[in-house]
């Protein structure tokens, strides 16, 4: 069978099938048997600030009832977060110790301060490597595009100096310039970029007149953004690129692979298939690497890459046809 | 203090041995001082009336005690109890005021206060070969430890480590639940020359070790953890941190340990010793030894 | 309850007094100020009580602005329902002693809740002043401390009368103010009740936590003779589960039990530097201070000193800790608090004298790293500003970081008062008992009775976090829930028994 080792998050991966952080990822049993599946890593559940957030105030509802001592009320927050930090470095911990897959912790907090905090933390319980999902949603009009992305690149810097594991980020594509953002991102020293996360969606539902959520789970047709990114910038970054979003089969992963992602993401496919579908896409794509003639993943990745210094109009054209095709 | 010269401590320690109240236990008045055995200059061993918690005590409990009202609250693990007399023995080393106070006790007299069991109690099981690393007075915790893990059906190999022959302590106890016991003194004065982790390497690589407790000063539990670390061996460490109440109140005595901040009362004393911040228990260690020091003048000055 | 009330009220002598003054002329009188030390003065002693209390015409003067209403909404802001226009009333007429009794009718503890109740959040805030006049209310705290020392002083403390002995035994677990308001209940119903105590002392957070500046221990103690003269016993060093556990308790006769174990683990804030010499939690400052007398030389226990202390906190264990280390000798003693004085949970009268005594306010300020020097001794914290955004489910407004204002102040000793987490020695040694998340024992809020019916709970295990008069409450509340328990499982042995 080809060797399907790629390397992602600063390690070296037995597969470039990546299980997301998704709510299954937070499942002890579950992380086992995407282990046994063979993925190549397993990023887990998010820690949410906004989680923890949703959950202190629903215990200090709950706890208003009981009048408490005010004073055991004014740090409330602080326990909170806490005893969420406490149950995730213990999932790292039991992670670790039930597989032998690296384990990639991930947070996804609001605030520049929470993040530095929670990430030593995670290196502390034993985390391969770190994702930071950054997840500013630029819908205040007041604050210019500057102090948008500031936000990333000094999270960013923060983290890198707290901690000594491989650092990747998970992003939106809501950049006026994506693809210098992307670009001048790849050079903070993260070891690897994931595009893109998915947002909660909010829809509206005409018969109630009321705004709802959307379907959390991706479609198969959403890759095309990510794969026309990975294909436009994966030469262009000073660190490995996966792709997230929409990643439900091999033939999927294998496009990605051409553009010159190192690895994939998935998680909707594994709710809807269960984590079989992990091996499934391994040997569909040992089976059509072997049909290629390809024995490693590095001789076909980026093949399909829009070049750097060859970004001659030919190819870009080309690339353009690629997508055209495809999507319009 | 001048040095006694050993033929007069040993005099001394026999003696004291002989002293025994003259009263029936039932007239014991609580936490009245029944036994004293004067180990070296420094080290006291005190056998003390508790009844309750003799009977309740387990390996690695501990104990806190006020001796008067002007009296700290001081920790000490149990080393010993009887439940038939009702006593639980003690081993006190000098370091502060009220430690010094309470080793010039003599039997007859009472502590005013004395509470425990405290702490979570060893997991004595079955294991296989366990070795037994005790420095200093850090053996007489670990004498409750050994004794169980020998009759859990273990074979236990012990190194006891202190600087010179007389600060070994309580040898005879721990053979007594040992299948071989290796002295190591930093002169050489008694047993081998050498350290702890010297004594225990040599076992390491002679045979199959499946656990081990390290018991002693901070220092030596931190480099018999890195040892057996080297080896995968999985290790246990009591930590003897500073304490107020000692019942999950004061935070005083808090450890990292694996990142997270754990609590010497409550939490332990014994964790997992490759998860200790050792560096950072020697400093905590040290928090207040300026203000021991200022009290130590005052009570001597 | 409305009946008896109503009873009480239309007794001769309240009739008469409400007829001696018109209520116009009542509402006319202002309200009295609490004489106290002067705050220059007082800083230089950590045992010299600040409030000095009222004299006996100031207090009957003050009595007199209570109007005895008909509807006497400020019970109903009292947890353990004091009869507090009855008490007022024999102050105004100069029965003090038998105001002092009205007290104890319902509270174990009166003189200590005179000093330490947030009267302004409680009696006060429902007084027909505040709610409907706009005016000062009653000082209605100032009178019950007056009534409960005036006994105290007058060498004839009264002891409530005690049912005939049931001899039925049952243990309090803890000795603070939940405690102690349940066994005096609970002894007055005639039961033989034990208080079970960790440590040394009886009297929990009211001897190792509030400072003598605040609750000197001899109002403590004569409280607490109070309780043994009516046949409650203290047994000191003893940790039930541990000492000995329920089952050997149970087969000693102990046929329910109330736990009050209070507060547990201090809470720190995780961030990094905390475990440098030099930071500690508010719970061992107080308890080196107050417990074991740390600050006087003749004790072994040592205290941290400094020129610059800071105590992270707003509540009413940050004043106390701040308070102490002035005393102690701190050039600069400063409360570090992350939202402003608004917010702050201490009792208002607490922060005031803060402010007198020259403690330092940096409000809307929140620590975030601490440094230290060679040896581990912090010498320097880093703290950033914040600012207030929406108001949470609480209904404060929340703190909020503003980026890029850190700066650092040089300190010698910090104080974190950020708050407790409940004892975790009894329900560890009871699996079956039911806790909630955050390690509170799960009670029925009528009866308090947990999981395990023999066993009741209340205060801090409780609640979290209780004020002394909410645990005093729910010590009462217990009481009643344990007698209805006991009286009905002894129906029941004597229907099982004649059935047979």
């Amino acid at each position: 069978m080809a060797n399907l080792t790629s390397q992602f998050f600063g390690l070296e991966l037995k597969s470039p099938v990546i299980a997301a952080s998704s709510s299954m990822t937070g499942d002890l049993e579950q992380i086992k048997k995407l282990a046994q599946a063979g993925v190549g890593a397993i990023v887990l559940k998010s820690l949410f600030e906004e989680e923890i957030d949703a959950q202190l105030q629903e215990e200090l509802s709950k706890r208003k009832a009981l009048e408490p001592d005010p004073e055991y009320m004014d740090y409330f927050d602080y326990i909170i977060r806490d005893e969420n930090l406490k149950d995730y470095t213990s999932l790292i911990r039991q992670a670790k110790q039930a597989v032998d897959v690296p384990i990639v912790a991930s947070v996804n907090c609001v605030s520049a301060v929470d993040w530095v905090v929670f990430s030593k933390k995670l290196e502390e319980a034993g985390a391969d490597a770190l994702e930071l999902n950054l997840f500013a949603l630029p819908s205040d009009v007041a604050k210019t595009n500057e102090t948008s992305e500031q936000f990333y690149f000094k999270t960013i810097a923060e983290v890198l100096k707290t901690v000594s594991i491989p650092v990747s980020i998970k992003i939106s594509h809501y950049f006026s310039n994506l693809a210098g953002m992307i670009q001048r991102l790849s050079e903070t020293g993260v070891s690897g970029i994931s595009l893109f996360n998915r947002f909660y969606s909010p829809d509206i539902d005409i018969n109630q007149e009321e705004v709802v959520g959307a379907d959390v789970l991706s479609n198969p047709s959403d890759y095309l953004m990510p794969l026309r990114w990975t294909g436009i910038m994966a030469s262009k970054t000073a660190c490995p690129l996966a792709a997230t979003t929409g990643v439900h089969s091999a033939e999927t992963a294998i496009k990605f692979l051409l553009a010159g992602a190192n690895a994939v993401q998935i998680a909707s496919v594994l709710y809807t298939n269960g984590a079989a579908v992990v091996t499934e896409m391994n040997q569909q794509i040992a089976a059509w690497m072997d049909e290629k003639g390809y024995s490693s993943v590095a001789d076909f990745k980026g093949k399909l890459a829009v070049g750097e210094a060859d970004a001659t109009l030919y190819e870009r054209a080309q690339f353009m046809k690629y997508f055209s095709q495809k999507s319009f | 203090m001048a040095r006694v010269p050993p033929d007069f401590t040993k005099t001394l320690l026999f003696l004291t041995c002989q002293i025994r109240l003259k009263n029936k236990n039932s007239d014991l008045t609580m936490y009245q001082i029944v036994e004293k055995e004067s180990f070296s200059e420094k080290v006291v061993k005190l056998v003390v009336h508790a009844p309750r918690i003799a009977r309740a005590r387990k390996p690695g409990h501990f104990i806190i005690l006020r001796i008067d009202e002007q009296g700290e609250r001081i920790p000490l693990t149990i080393a010993q109890a009887d439940k038939n007399a009702g006593t639980i023995t003690l081993v006190v080393q000098k370091v502060g005021v009220s430690s010094t106070r309470l080793c010039e006790m003599n039997p007859g007299d009472s502590i005013l206060d004395l509470v425990g069991p405290l702490g979570k109690a060893t997991h004595i099981h079955q294991a296989g070969t366990i070795l037994a690393c005790g420095g200093g007075v850090g053996i007489a915790p670990l004498l409750p430890i050994v004794e169980g893990f020998k009759k859990a059906g273990n074979r236990v190999v012990t190194v006891l480590a202190a600087r010179s022959k007389d600060l070994i302590i309580l040898e005879d106890e721990i053979r007594q639940w040992s299948d071989e016991v290796i002295i190591m003194t930093d002169d050489g004065s008694y047993g081998n020359k050498g350290l702890v982790t010297t004594g225990a390497e040599e076992v390491i690589n002679r045979e199959q070790i499946d656990e081990c407790v390290a018991i002693g000063p901070a220092v030596m539990m931190k480099f018999t953890a890195l040892l057996t670390k080297k080896y995968n061996i999985p290790t246990q460490a009591s930590l003897n941190a500073v304490m107020v109440d000692g019942t999950g109140m004061c935070g005083a005595c808090r450890a990292n340990v694996g990142g997270e901040t754990k609590f010497t009362c409550i939490d332990g004393p014994e964790f997992d010793a490759h998860k200790i911040d050792f560096d950072e228990l020697i400093q905590r260690l040290g928090g207040y030894m300026a203000e021991e020091k200022e009290a130590w003048e005052q009570a001597n000055g | 309850m409305k009946e008896y009330l109503k009873i009480e009220r239309d007794t001769e002598w309240r009739v008469e007094l409400r007829s001696q003054l018109k209520n116009k002329e009542r509402t006319m009188r202002e309200r009295v100020v609490m004489p106290g030390l002067d705050p220059l003065e007082r800083i230089k002693y950590q045992d010299r009580e600040v409030n000095l209390g009222l004299d006996e015409a100031s207090a009957r003067a003050e009595a007199s602005r209570c109007m005895d209403c008909v509807n006497p909404t400020c019970i109903e802001g009292c947890p353990v329902s004091i009869n507090i226009p009855k008490f007022i009333k024999n102050i105004e007429r100069g029965e003090v002693l038998e105001a002092a009794k009205t007290l104890k009718e319902t509270s174990a503890l009166p003189a200590v809740c005179g000093r330490v109740c947030p009267q302004e959040k409680q009696c006060e805030a429902q007084c027909f002043y505040t709610l409907k006049l706009k005016k000062e209310p009653v000082a209605i705290g100032y009178l019950e401390r007056f009534a409960a020392d005036y006994e105290q002083n007058s060498g004839a403390v009264s002891v409530p009368e005690t049912a005939a002995k049931n001899n039925i035994k049952v243990a309090a677990i803890g000795s603070g103010p939940a405690s102690l308001s349940f066994a005096g209940d609970m002894a007055k119903l005639g039961y033989d009740v034990t208080v079970f105590e960790a440590l040394h002392e009886i009297g929990g957070v009211l001897k190792y936590g509030i400072p003598e500046f605040r609750l000197p221990n001899r109002v403590v103690d004569v409280e607490l003779e109070s309780l043994e003269n009516m046949g409650v016993k203290f047994e000191r060093n003893f940790i039930v589960g541990r000492t000995a556990s329920f089952d050997d308790l149970k087969e000693e006769g102990y046929q329910a039990f109330f736990v009050a174990s209070g507060a547990g683990l201090p809470r720190f804030m995780n961030i990094p530097g905390e475990n440098y010499n030099g930071i500690l939690s508010s719970n061992e400052y107080l308890t080196r201070v107050n417990l074991m007398h740390a600050a006087e030389k003749e004790f072994d226990t040592p205290v941290l000193r400094g020129k610059n202390i800071a105590v992270v906190g707003g509540g009413n264990t940050a004043m106390d800790s701040v308070r102490t280390a002035k005393r102690l000798g701190a050039e600069r003693a400063m409360i570090i608090y992350r939202r402003s004085r608004e917010e702050m949970p201490a009792r208002v009268e607490e922060v005031l004298h803060a402010e007198e005594e020259g403690i330092e306010f940096l409000n809307l300020t929140n620590p975030v790293e601490y440094f230290a020097d060679e040896n581990g001794r912090v010498n320097r914290m880093r703290v950033q500003k914040m600012e207030l955004g929406e108001p949470d489910a609480s209904g404060r407004r929340r703190p909020v970081v503003v980026e890029g204002s850190e700066y650092d102040i040089p300190v010698d000793v910090v104080v974190v008062a950020i708050g407790v987490s409940p004892n975790p020695l009894v329900p560890s040694e009871l699996p079956e008992l039911k806790v909630s998340r955050w390690g509170t024992i799960e009670v029925d809020p009528e009866t308090m009775q947990s999981s395990i019916p023999e066993l009741f709970a209340g205060g801090d295990i409780v609640r979290g976090g209780a004020t002394v008069i909410l645990a005093m409450g729910d010590g009462r509340k217990a009481a009643a829930g344990m007698n209805n328990y006991l009286q009905g499982k002894l129906k029941e042995q004597a229907t099982e028994a004649s059935g047979n």
